[in-house]
């Protein structure tokens, strides 16, 4: 008898794609993110959840840099991608933006053609080079947003004229189409209707083939839908990080448990 | 979990359920011990009563069901909340199934009165019932005081009842060897033993129940087995295959 490999454990070990140790976020005088350590893992699709202002959509702008353009905001810490320190004075801060990708709240396409939404990333990090390799970066990233069939014939229409879910995937193609190894998430659902949130969804399922996926949601159906780890924070503090089955059917710490089942903590 | 939930009406239908399952206990605590006196009094019109009140056990085993899956449809209960309505819906199914079998004490009561008693097999019957009853009186507390240690200490009592089961199983086998005239009334009286050790393993269920919601992880499967009438030969040299519906 030959033992049938071990796919498994193979599968569950993932490797750890961005490491947090001892990360503080200061506001001036505020201190907003307090000694957060967290491991994501690669391929894997990570949800953010916590009450408003416990600091889980500052955490998550920590990962590309965001906060650089606040001025009195100061990060304190390590965070590593791939090993690497991101805040280290060497890194260019929009060649890691380019790596780790973000979709917002609201969609906000460029005043610009669909098609340029979309080329705008490839074409100034030099992605492509001509217009034939443009083409198929647009289409290919169009496709992985699946809103392709959707605008395939009207590419040169803008991008503003979409509807909102489809803005918003639109948005997500923008993001997927420099390559990005992490995408960043703050709220994408928010401002859709259920229908264009399930489409959403969806997507986020499948970028997880690709991607390192972190998520900023409010719903706590969404968190337990679309992800595989859950953290939960709370007063700037990581309280809990786990599998998403167990946050939600036994958390550990007593605070998770008030927050997710909606009662007052 | 002390703290209320921001939407009140979420508390109210979770203690609602939880009083429908509390009331489920007390008829199905009532029906057992009615069961057994029925059979010690030989009293036709009080077996009648059990029998007739298994109804009202099983409309309120729909009515949580119902409950649950509304309360799951409209409010989608996680964590404890979650533990709360899973357990509910299987301590219903479990507290349904004790009620059939003092159902079915009551019926053997209506024929076993017809006969001549064996000799003190009523009184063992009530007090294994008696015992089982206490059992289920307290995983109910347990479940009420979210107890797991009183829980676990009635799994550990599961094996009194399945000894019982086995001094019973002896006793009749007996009877029935030295005397095949009281073959009817001990097969009766047997299935009226095997009832009670019945419920005894679905009060272990609703035990188990309470450990799960309480700590969230279902109890080690080491609980005893006590009824060896089915896999030791020695208890019953003539009859090993008596007991082949059941492993528990």
């Amino acid at each position: 008898m030959y033992d049938s490999p071990k796919t498994g454990t193979a599968v569950d070990q993932k490797d750890i794609k961005i490491t947090a140790r001892k990360v503080q976020v200061y506001y001036g005088d505020t201190h907003a993110i307090k000694d957060v350590d967290v491991q994501i893992e690669d391929k894997t699709v990570t949800a953010f959840i916590g009450p408003s202002g416990c600091g889980k959509s500052t955490f998550l702008r920590c990962i590309n840099r965001m906060n650089d353009t606040i001025d009195i905001c100061r990060v304190e810490g390590d965070i590593l991608l791939d090993g690497e320190d991101i805040y280290d004075k060497r890194v260019d801060p929009v060649q890691l933006r380019a790596k780790v990708g973000m979709v917002f709240q609201k969609p906000n396409p460029f005043p610009k053609s669909i098609y340029d939404n979309i080329a705008y990333g490839p074409r100034i990090h030099g992605l492509a080079k001509n217009k034939a390799e443009l083409d198929e970066i647009v289409e290919k990233s169009l496709r992985r947003g699946a809103i392709w069939n959707e605008v395939k014939d009207r590419l040169h229409a803008p991008g503003t004229g979409l509807s909102g879910g489809q803005q918003q995937r639109l948005c997500i193609a923008r993001a997927v189409a420099t390559e990005p190894e992490v995408l960043l998430m703050d709220e994408p659902c928010s401002a859709l209707d259920p229908i264009a949130t399930g489409q959403v969804e969806e997507l986020i399922d499948e970028l997880r083939e690709n991607f390192s996926v972190v998520i900023v949601t409010h719903s706590m159906q969404q968190a337990a839908r679309v992800s595989q780890k859950t953290a939960f924070f709370h007063l700037g503090n990581l309280v809990e990080y786990g599998e998403t089955s167990q946050i939600f059917t036994n958390p550990k710490d007593p605070r998770t448990e008030s927050y997710i089942t909606g009662r007052i903590g | 979990m002390k703290e209320q939930h921001i939407a009140s009406a979420f508390d109210r239908d979770l203690e609602a359920i939880q009083a429908r399952i509390m009331k489920m206990g007390g008829l199905v605590e009532a029906a057992i011990l009615e069961a057994a006196q029925s059979l010690e009094d030989r009293d036709e019109e009080r077996a009648e009563t059990v029998r007739a009140g298994d109804r009202a056990i099983d409309e309120l085993e729909e009515m949580i069901n119902e409950d649950c899956a509304r309360l799951i449809a409209l409010r989608s209960p996680t964590a404890i909340d979650l533990r709360i309505v899973l357990s509910v819906m299987k301590i219903a199914g479990n507290l349904e199934r004790i009620g059939d079998y003092a159902k079915n004490m009551a019926k053997r009561t209506g024929v076993l009165i017809q006969m001549s008693p064996i000799e003190g097999s009523h009184a063992a019957l009530r007090r294994m019932a008696r015992e089982v009853q206490l059992m289920l009186k307290d995983a109910l507390d347990a479940y009420i005081r979210r107890d797991a240690a009183l829980a676990a200490d009635v799994i550990q009592r599961d094996r009194d009842i399945d000894q019982m089961y086995n001094a019973l199983f002896r006793e009749f086998l007996t009877f029935m060897l030295e005397d095949p005239r009281n073959i009817t009334a001990c097969m009766h009286l047997h299935f009226m033993a095997k009832n009670n050790e019945r419920m005894g393993d679905h009060v272990t269920s609703i035990a188990e129940q309470v450990i799960y919601l309480v700590s969230g992880v279902k109890p080690d499967e080491n609980r005893p087995k006590g009824d060896k009438t089915s896999v030791d030969p020695s208890i019953a040299p003539t009859m090993a295959y008596a007991d082949t519906d059941e492993d528990d």
